[in-house]
């Protein structure tokens, strides 16, 4: 019995659902070295991969129905829909900010919307469900993660250097001034990691939208055309989306008397 | 321009997370003299004394400097007039003359020379690292620093309660000096017997009310 289904033309092996069955058995390696070695953890590992089975099947099954009856419009909602969901994720991260659903969604909507918009309008990416979702998808993911990252600096700077900041604040200097280098410092690390693994790229493993176009057969030489613009849409979009979260953050801690908010230690 | 009056304040309560941490508080501060905010901890003294640059503001009553209620200033010109060095001495910069130009990033090397000269801190060169100074130092170059914007008030709070009395003396001379050039000073202070000697005026709070005020030599807090 194969567990495979014979390659299509122009496509590589794609795994049928014995396939998947029998992938279960590295879900139970990891189980049992959890179960071995008492991490307490092993429940917690089993149900997250009873939860990625299921999330990814309805994932797919709506996919197949947005490609086949949405059409762009609906492409651009579901993307909607992912922005959303990656605000109150990157807001969870840095609660003890003011308004940091608000300043999440509006920066990873920036970042995400000109970004791909970006990419539309120079005819980079193709206008087509099939292209938009999955290239959406990896937009807002960096997107997100860089306001998370940005916020949460920021917050933690607020709260630690509040000492300094009113030493500033009490020299006459304004909010934007007393803030500035924690703003820098808050944008700067978050745009690391999207620079490090710019830098990396393919010399440690390959990517993903890369390592998914050879899979369906595509010539490496074609994918990485591919993967090129997602490193370099990546760039952007965390760029974009960690400098609007570090302005619309650095607001947000100050009142109209340039007086900073009280907050929390971040956890 | 010297200053006709320092502050007057009329009623003042504060009121934060359910609590009054000043209540009622009224009466004035004269200009180019010492005053001194005294009381036990948790009395409102450290709050006062952020009202008086706006970096609180009163939950109600009236708050006046030099003639004109605080809130018709521009709160960073307001900040400028009325410096405030913290308890605890943060450097913001890593050498001294980087330390004074933070607010004036134009300061030059004669001014800053003339302001460490103010806070004795001449014998220190602009290019030392200002981590490697001892409290007292830092809390002399705060002053310093605060006294580049040309403030007519200094706000200080425990300006000597972390240094030894040789610093703590240094200290006391260098407002000594600024009031006698024209300055107003208002500070916090544990220290009773320091008060005595530098404060001109001298207000008590206990539990957010203005229990007392006068000469240190009138108050009976003090003895």
């Amino acid at each position: 019995m194969t567990l495979l289904v014979a390659p299509t033309a122009g496509s590589a092996a794609i795994p049928d659902w014995l396939g998947v069955a029998a992938s279960i058995v590295l879900v139970g390696i990891a189980a049992a070295i959890a179960l071995r070695q008492r991490l307490g953890i092993t429940r917690e590992l089993l149900w997250a991969a009873v939860r990625a089975f299921v999330q990814l099947l309805a994932v797919g099954a709506a996919l197949t129905i947005l490609f086949n009856r949405a059409g762009l419009l609906g492409s651009l909602l579901w993307i909607g829909g992912m922005v959303t969901i990656a605000g109150l994720v990157a807001a969870g991260r840095a609660r003890t900010l003011p308004h940091a659903r608000r300043t999440a969604w509006i920066a990873i909507g920036v970042g995400t919307a000109t970004t791909l918009g970006i990419l539309l309008v120079l005819g980079v990416i193709a206008p087509e469900p099939v292209v938009v979702v999955p290239v959406g998808g990896m937009v807002v993911s960096g997107a997100m993660t860089a306001a998370s990252m940005t916020m949460r600096g920021i917050a933690a700077a607020a709260a630690e250097q509040r000492p300094a900041i009113e030493a500033r604040l009490s020299l006459g200097q304004t909010s934007a001034q007393a803030f500035e280098a924690y703003f820098r410092s808050g944008v700067r690390m978050a745009l690391v990691p999207a620079i490090d693994s710019t830098k990396v790229v393919g010399l440690i493993a390959l990517p993903g939208a890369m390592t998914g176009l050879i899979l369906a057969g595509v010539p490496p030489l074609e994918a990485i055309r591919y993967q090129i613009v997602v490193m370099y849409m990546l760039l952007a979009a965390a760029a974009l989306s960690s400098i609007v979260a570090a302005r619309v953050t650095e607001r947000s801690l100050f009142d109209d008397a340039d007086r900073l908010h009280r907050l929390e230690p971040v956890a | 321009m010297p200053l006709t009056e320092a502050f007057a304040f009329e009623s003042v309560v504060l009121e934060r997370d359910g609590r009054r941490i000043l209540d009622g508080v009224s009466d004035h501060i004269h200009a180019a003299a010492t005053t001194a905010v005294v009381g036990s901890s948790g009395s409102g003294k450290s709050t006062f004394l952020r009202l008086l640059n706006r970096l609180e503001d009163p939950t109600s009553g009236r708050l006046r400097f030099d003639g004109r209620p605080l809130d018709d200033y521009d709160v960073h010109e307001l900040r400028r007039r009325v410096g405030l060095v913290a308890q605890r001495p943060v450097m913001l910069a890593t050498t001294v003359l980087a330390e004074l130009q933070v607010a004036v990033p134009e300061l030059d090397e004669q001014r800053a020379g003339v302001l460490l000269g103010r806070v004795a801190l001449t014998e220190h060169s602009l290019d030392r690292d200002t981590a490697s100074m001892s409290g007292g130092e830092q809390q002399r170059l705060s002053l310093a620093r605060a006294l580049t914007v040309n403030p007519d008030v200094l706000l200080l709070d425990e300006p000597t309660s972390a240094l030894d009395e040789r610093a703590a003396m240094a200290v006391d001379r260098v407002i000594r000096d600024l009031v006698d050039d024209g300055l107003t000073v208002v500070l916090v202070s544990h220290d009773l017997d320091r008060v005595a000697d530098v404060a001109h005026h001298v207000l008590v709070l206990e539990r957010g009310r203005l229990v007392e005020r006068g000469t240190p030599r009138d108050v009976r807090y003090l003895d």
